[in-house]
C-alpha cells in the first residue's frame, strides 16, 4: 500500500481549539434533557400519586450559599488568569475547590436532616416525593464530582503555573461546566421548593 | 534498530485497528460490531418464528441455539419472551442505531464536509469501547440464571421491575439496564461529536445549503439523539432504584407471589411517557440516516440532482420536530385523558405531511432520470417502497379511534418492521454497496448485490405483509403461540407462510456476509470515484490516510447534486454527466440547482 | 464428529465459492470489462425485474385480501365498533389509492427511465409549484381523517352517563387470569385493593364497605345484556395487562395502582353472532393484550351477549359478595 505522508500534521491541535467549547456545551444540552426527563417525572408523579409534603432541610440553604460563592471565585479566578496576575488566580481556584467540597459536605448534612424528619430514601416507609428528593439531589452531586475533578485538575495545572492569558482553554472549559452546576443547583433548589 | 521498528509496528496495529482515533476505522468497527449483533438478532427472530409456525413441534435449530431454554427442541413460553425482547433490543439499538449512525456518520461527516476528522477523536474512540462494551454485556445477559430481559423491549414496569413476574426480569434484567445505559454513554458521545464536527468544521465553501442530505440526516438524527437519550437514561435509572433499591416511582399496590408488595405511590404509566419521550425520536433516529443515505444514492444513481433539496431538508426538520410531541400515540389505550390522546392524534397525523413530500420528492428524482440499478440503488428503491407500504399503515395506527382495536396487535408488528426496520436495514445495506469502495477499497460483487436484494426484498413482504391480516383478525402480539384460542385456529397457515419466508431470508443475507467479506479481503480494487459522484468524499485517495486529503483540504463552490447539468445548447458543462463539487462555477452558472 | 464434518463442509462450500466468484472475475475482466460496473445488460434485466415485482407485489396483497378476507374480524358488536369500522374504511380508500399508485409511479419510473448512454438525464432540481401541491393534498386528506377520528375517539372515551340505565362491571386482571365484579342492586361497586385480598376474597374487596355486600364476584366468564351500555372499570394486580374484546373494537390496558375504564353497547348477541360467522362454537372473548409473563398467550375469558331478561336470570344465579 502507497504511503502518502501529510504535511500538515498537527490538525489535530487546531481542530480541538475549535471544538472543545461546542463539544462541552452540547454535553451540557443532553444533561439539560436528564434533569427535564426527571423533573417531567416529578410533575407526573405529583399528578397521580398522594403527595407527601416534605420540610425542606436548612442545609440546602447552606449548600446554595456556597456553591453561588464557588462560582464567584472560579469567576474571579478565570479573570485573574486573563490579566495574567497568576497568584491572585491560585488563590481563587483553591478556594472555589475547597467551596465545592464544602457544598458536597452540606448536601450530605441534608440528607441526614431529612432523614431525621423521616423522609426515608427507599422502602415501606418511602413515598415518591422523599424518594424524588434524594434521586435528584444525588444525581446532583454526582455531576459535582465530575466538575470536582476537573477543578482538582485545574488547580493543580494552576500550581505549576501552566495557565496563562494564552493558555486558558482547560480552565475555560471547568468554569463553563461549574457555573452550568450552579445554575442546575439553583433551579433543583428552587424546583424542590415548589415541590415540597 | 530493527527492535525498536518491530516494537513500533506492534504499537501501530494497536492503536490503528485496535484503538483508532481514525474516523474511518471506527467507522468500520461500528460496522462490524453492529452488523455481528443484527445478525445474532435475526436468528432469534428465525428461531421465534419456527415456535410460530410450528408451535410445540421439536426442531433441531432451536435445540442447537437455545440449549437449556428448550427443552427437546422446543422453546419454554418465557424463553420466547426473552427472544423476542432481545431481538428487538438488538435490532433497534445496536443494529439501526448504532450499527447504522456509528457506521455511516463517523465514515462520511468528516469526508463529505471536507474535515480532516471528528471534533474529538478521543470521544469518538471512547462512543465506540462504550458501544463495544454494551454490546458484550448485552450478549452475556442471554447466558445468566433466569435467561435474559423478557419484558418486551419497551420494559415496562412493573414486568420488568419484579423477578417474581418473570425470571428474566431477575439478573438479566439489570445487565439489560446496565448495557442500555453504557450504551447510551456511547450513543451521546456520538451525537455530541456529529454535532460539532457538522457545525464548526466544514471546509471552506461548504454551507449548510451546500450540505448532502446525508449529513443533514446525520445532524437532525444526533440532534434528536441528545435530546432524547438522556430522557431514557433518568427513565432507566428510576426503574433501577425501583428494582435494586426499593423506591416507588413506577410501582404501586401490587400483589404478586402470595404478598402485598411494599411499594406504594407509583405510577407505571409514568415510565412510559418518559420510555416513549426517547421511544418515538428513536424511530426517526433509526429512519433518518436511512432516509440521508438514500437520497444521496438515488440521486446519483439517477444521475440526476435530487427534486426539491430545501423541501427535503425541511421535512428532515419537520419529521423530526414533530416526532418529540407525538410519543402518546403508543399509550392512547392506557387510560390517558381523551383530550391528551386527541392532541397525539393530531400531532401523529401531521408526520404524515413531511413523509409524503419525501416520498414524492424521491419518486420525482427518478423520472426523466438516467438510473444505473447498482445494488445500492435497487436497496434506495426497496426503502422508498417499504417507506411508503409501512407508511400508510400509520395513517391507521396513529389515528386514536381507530388504534383502540388494533393496539398491540400484529398490524403494528408488520407497520413498524415495514416502515422503519426494513427501510433502515435497506438504508443500511445501500450505503454498504454504495461506500464499500469508500470503506475497504475495494469493490463488492454485482450479481452476489442483485440477489440479495431481490430474495430480500420479496422474503421481507412475505413476512410481515401478512402480519396485517393477523393483525385485523385480532391476533395479539407476543403471544408464545396462537392455538390456545379458537378464535384464532385458522391462523397458523398465515404463520407457517411468514416463518417460510422469515428464513428463505435469514439464509439470503448469507449472501450478503459472504459478498461482504469476499470483497473486502480479495475483491476487485476500485478506482477513487466508481460511481461518478458529486460529494467531496470521492475527491480523497482510496487509501485511507490520517487527515482524509493529502495537502490542502479542497474547496466547495457548488451543492452536491449537479448530475447532468446542461449549458444553453443541450451539451454536459463539464463534458460529463457529472460535476464534482470542488469544480468552481462557470460564469454563467448559478448554484444549488437553479 | 458431526460437528466436524459440518465445520468442513461448510469451509469447502465457502472456499469453492471464493473460487468461482474469483474465476469469474478474472474471466470477465479478460474480456476487457470494468467488472464492478454495471454492464447495459444486467441494467435492463433489473428495470425489467422493477415491473415484475410491482406486478407481483400487487398480486400478493390480492390473493392475501382474497385468501384471508373472510377471517378478518367480523361485523362489530357494539354501537361504537360500526363507527371505528366505518373510519377505518374510509381510511383505507385514502391510503389503498396512495399505496398504490405511488407504487406505480415509482417502479414505472424506474423501468422506464433505465440507463441509455444515448439519453441525458433532465436536470430539474425543484419546482416550487409541484412541492407545494404535494404538501397541501394531504394536508387536506389528513385534516378529514383528522376531524373525523378525533370526534369517534371523543364519543368513544366518554364514560357512560351515570343516571342512565347501564351495566357497571369491574374486571381485574392478575397473572395470569381474569375476574370481575358486577356492582348488583345498588349500582355501586365496594371498594377494594390489594391490602384486603386474603383467601377467598382474591379481588381484595373491603368487606367493612357496605356497598362491597351485594357486589357479585364472577370468574371465567362474563355475561352482557345485549343493548345496554355496559361500564367496564379495570384494574390489575400485578403487572400492566390490556383487556382486548376484539370483536367490540373495545381494548383498555389495566394497570396496577390505577383504575382505567372503558364503555361499549353490545349490539349482537351470542347466538346471533353463531349465525353471522356461521360458527357454532363461536364465542365472544376478552384476551390479555400486554406482555404480562410466560403464560400471556393464553389468559382469557368468555363473554357471552344475552337478551335482558337471560342476563338478568343469569345475574340472579350469582352469589353476592357478602353469602361468601
Amino acid at each position: 500500500m502507497t504511503t502518502i505522508v501529510l504535511e500538515n500534521n498537527d490538525y489535530k491541535k487546531e481542530i480541538k481549539q475549535k471544538t472543545a467549547k461546542p463539544l462541552l456545551w452540547i454535553g451540557l444540552v443532553s444533561i439539560v434533557m436528564f434533569f427535564a426527563g426527571l423533573t417531567s417525572a416529578v410533575i407526573v408523579s405529583k399528578g397521580t400519586a398522594v403527595w407527601e409534603s416534605i420540610q425542606i432541610p436548612s442545609a440546602f440553604a447552606i449548600s446554595t450559599v456556597f456553591i453561588l460563592l464557588s462560582s464567584l471565585t472560579f469567576y474571579l479566578g478565570e479573570n485573574s488568569l486573563k490579566n495574567n496576575n497568576i497568584a491572585r488566580a491560585k488563590i481563587f481556584i483553591l478556594a472555589t475547590l475547597i467551596l465545592g467540597l464544602l457544598f458536597s459536605i452540606t448536601q450530605y448534612l441534608a440528607w441526614t436532616e431529612l432523614y431525621k424528619n423521616g423522609v426515608v430514601w427507599a422502602g415501606s416507609e418511602s413515598s415518591a416525593a422523599g424518594s424524588y428528593f434524594y434521586a435528584l439531589t444525588a444525581l446532583h452531586l454526582l455531576h459535582l464530582l465530575g466538575g470536582l475533578i476537573s477543578l482538582l485538575v485545574v488547580s493543580f495545572k494552576s500550581m505549576k503555573e501552566r495557565y496563562n492569558e494564552e493558555n486558558l482553554l482547560g480552565v475555560q472549559l471547568s468554569s463553563t461546566y461549574w457555573h452550568f452546576l450552579t445554575a442546575l443547583w439553583v433551579y433543583l433548589y428552587l424546583f424542590l421548593i415548589f415541590i415540597a | 534498530m530493527s527492535a525498536t521498528h518491530h516494537h513500533h509496528e506492534e504499537q501501530d496495529f494497536l492503536f490503528k485497528y485496535i484503538f483508532s482515533q481514525d474516523h474511518k476505522m471506527i467507522s468500520k468497527q461500528f460496522l462490524i460490531t453492529g452488523f455481528l449483533m443484527g445478525f445474532i438478532g435475526m436468528v432469534m427472530s428465525t428461531l421465534f418464528r419456527l415456535q410460530l409456525g410450528f408451535p410445540g413441534e421439536s426442531f433441531w435449530a432451536i435445540d442447537f441455539f437455545l440449549g437449556s431454554w428448550a427443552e427437546n427442541g422446543v422453546m419454554a413460553p418465557d424463553k420466547y419472551l426473552a427472544l423476542v425482547t432481545m431481538h428487538g433490543t438488538i435490532m433497534v439499538f445496536f443494529l439501526l442505531t448504532a450499527g447504522l449512525s456509528g457506521t455511516f456518520s463517523n465514515l462520511l461527516i468528516p469526508l463529505q464536509i471536507g474535515a480532516r476528522d471528528m471534533a474529538s477523536g478521543f470521544l469518538n474512540m471512547l462512543s465506540y469501547w462504550f458501544f463495544f462494551v454494551s454490546s458484550v454485556i448485552m450478549l452475556i445477559s442471554l447466558g445468566v440464571e433466569g435467561g435474559a430481559a423478557s419484558a418486551g423491549w419497551t420494559i415496562y414496569p412493573p414486568l420488568s421491575a419484579l423477578p417474581q413476574a418473570i425470571p428474566g426480569s431477575g439478573l438479566g434484567m439489570t445487565l439489560w439496564l446496565v448495557a442500555m445505559a453504557i450504551f447510551i454513554a456511547s450513543s451521546l458521545l456520538g451525537s455530541l461529536n456529529y454535532i460539532v464536527t457538522i457545525l464548526n468544521l466544514r471546509t471552506k465553501g461548504m454551507t449548510m445549503t451546500r450540505l448532502p442530505l446525508t449529513i443533514w440526516a446525520f445532524l437532525v438524527t444526533a440532534i434528536l439523539g441528545v435530546l432524547s437519550f438522556p430522557v431514557l437514561l433518568s427513565a432507566a435509572l428510576l426503574l433501577i432504584f425501583d428494582r435494586s433499591f426499593g423506591t416507588s416511582f413506577y410501582l404501586s399496590d401490587i400483589y404478586i407471589g402470595g404478598q402485598v408488595l411494599e411499594h406504594s405511590g407509583g405510577s407505571p404509566i409514568l415510565f412510559e411517557h418518559l420510555f416513549w419521550f426517547l421511544g418515538h425520536p428513536e424511530v426517526y433516529i433509526v429512519l433518518l440516516p436511512a432516509l440521508g443515505i438514500t437520497s444521496e444514492i438515488v440521486s446519483t444513481m439517477s444521475r440526476k440532482p435530487i427534486f426539491g433539496y430545501r423541501a427535503m431538508v425541511t421535512s428532515i426538520l419537520a419529521i423530526a420536530f414533530l416526532s418529540v410531541i407525538v410519543w402518546g400515540h403508543h399509550m392512547f389505550v392506557t387510560g390517558m385523558n381523551p383530550f391528551l390522546g386527541a392532541v397525539f392524534t393530531f400531532t401523529t397525523l401531521l408526520i404524515a405531511i413531511p413523509s409524503a413530500v419525501k416520498v414524492f420528492n424521491y419518486i420525482t428524482t427518478l423520472w426523466k432520470g438516467n438510473i444505473i440499478f447498482s445494488p445500492a440503488m435497487l436497496f434506495s428503491i426497496g426503502l422508498v417502497s417499504t417507506f411508503i407500504s409501512g407508511g400508510v399503515t400509520g395513517l391507521i395506527l396513529g389515528d386514536s379511534a381507530l388504534d383502540i382495536n388494533i393496539h398491540d396487535t400484529y398490524f403494528v408488528v408488520g407497520h413498524f418492521h415495514i416502515v422503519m426496520g426494513l427501510s433502515a436495514i435497506f438504508g443500511m445495506f445501500a450505503g454498504v454497496y454504495h461506500w464499500f469502495p469508500k470503506m475497504f477499497g475495494r469493490m463488492m460483487n454485482n450479481t452476489l448485490g442483485f440477489f440479495h436484494f431481490w430474495i430480500t426484498i420479496v422474503c421481507a413482504y412475505g413476512v410481515f405483509f401478512p402480519m396485517h391480516f393477523l393483525g385485523l383478525a385480532g391476533v395479539p402480539r407476543r403471544y408464545y403461540t396462537n392455538s390456545e384460542f379458537p378464535l384464532f385456529e385458522n391462523m397458523i397457515d398465515i404463520n407457517e407462510l411468514v416463518t417460510w419466508f422469515a428464513i428463505v431470508a435469514a439464509f439470503a443475507q448469507l449472501l450478503f456476509v459472504f459478498n461482504f467479506f469476499y470483497s473486502a479481503l480479495r475483491g476487485p480494487r476500485s478506482s477513487q470515484n466508481p460511481w461518478r459522484a458529486n460529494s467531496l468524499e470521492w475527491t480523497a485517495p482510496v487509501e485511507h490516510i490520517h487527515g482524509n486529503w493529502p495537502g490542502e483540504i479542497p474547496e466547495v463552490h457548488r451543492w452536491a447534486y449537479d448530475y447532468s447539468k446542461v449549458d444553453e445548447n443541450g451539451e454536459y458543462i463539464s463534458g460529463e454527466d457529472f460535476i464534482s463539487q470542488v469544480v468552481p462555477l462557470g460564469p454563467n452558472e448559478k448554484d444549488g440547482g437553479h | 464428529m458431526v460437528a466436524l464434518v459440518a465445520i468442513v463442509a461448510v469451509l469447502l462450500i465457502v472456499i469453492s465459492a471464493v473460487q468461482t466468484l474469483k474465476i469469474a472475475e478474472l474471466w470477465a475482466i479478460n474480456k476487457g470489462k470494468v467488472i464492478y460496473e454495471v454492464t447495459q445488460k444486467q441494467n435492463k434485466v433489473q428495470a425489467l425485474l422493477m415491473l415484475v415485482f410491482l406486478v407481483a407485489y400487487f398480486a400478493f396483497f390480492a390473493w392475501q385480501v382474497w385468501k384471508w378476507g373472510d377471517l378478518m374480524l367480523p361485523v362489530s358488536a357494539s354501537e361504537h365498533g360500526v363507527v371505528t369500522d366505518r373510519l377505518l374504511n374510509i381510511t383505507y380508500a385514502f391510503i389503498i389509492p396512495v399505496f398504490v399508485i405511488t407504487h406505480i409511479f415509482l417502479f414505472w419510473f424506474a423501468y422506464k427511465y433505465a440507463y441509455n448512454p444515448n439519453r441525458k438525464a433532465t436536470f430539474f432540481s425543484h419546482s416550487n409549484k409541484l412541492e407545494l401541491v404535494w404538501t397541501i393534498i394531504p394536508s387536506i386528506a389528513l385534516t378529514v381523517l383528522i376531524l373525523f377520528g378525533l370526534s369517534s375517539w371523543n364519543e368513544i372515551m366518554t364514560p357512560v352517563d351515570s343516571e342512565k340505565e347501564h351495566v357497571l362491571i369491574e374486571v381485574q386482571a392478575q397473572q395470569f387470569s381474569w375476574s370481575a365484579r358486577y356492582a348488583g342492586a345498588d349500582g355501586k361497586l365496594g371498594r377494594a385493593g390489594v391490602e384486603f385480598i386474603e383467601g377467598v376474597n382474591a379481588m381484595g374487596v373491603d368487606i367493612k364497605d357496605k356497598n362491597s355486600k351485594d357486589d357479585k364476584i364472577v370468574r371465567g366468564e362474563i355475561h352482557l345484556p345485549v343493548g345496554i351500555p355496559v361500564q367496564f372499570v379495570f384494574r390489575s394486580i400485578d403487572v400492566i395487562h390490556s383487556a382486548y374484546m376484539p370483536h367490540f373494537r373495545a381494548q383498555m390496558n389495566c394497570v396496577p395502582g390505577v383504575k382505567t375504564q372503558f364503555n361499549f353497547v353490545p349490539t349482537i348477541t351470542t347466538e346471533e353472532m353463531k349465525k353471522i360467522t356461521n360458527n357454532e362454537d363461536f364465542n365472544y372473548i376478552l384476551l390479555c393484550n400486554k406482555i404480562c409473563g410466560a403464560a400471556h398467550y393464553n389468559m382469557q375469558m368468555d363473554i357471552i351477549v344475552e337478551s335482558k331478561e337471560d342476563y338478568e336470570k343469569w345475574l340472579a344465579e350469582q352469589k353476592q359478595f357478602a353469602e361468601n
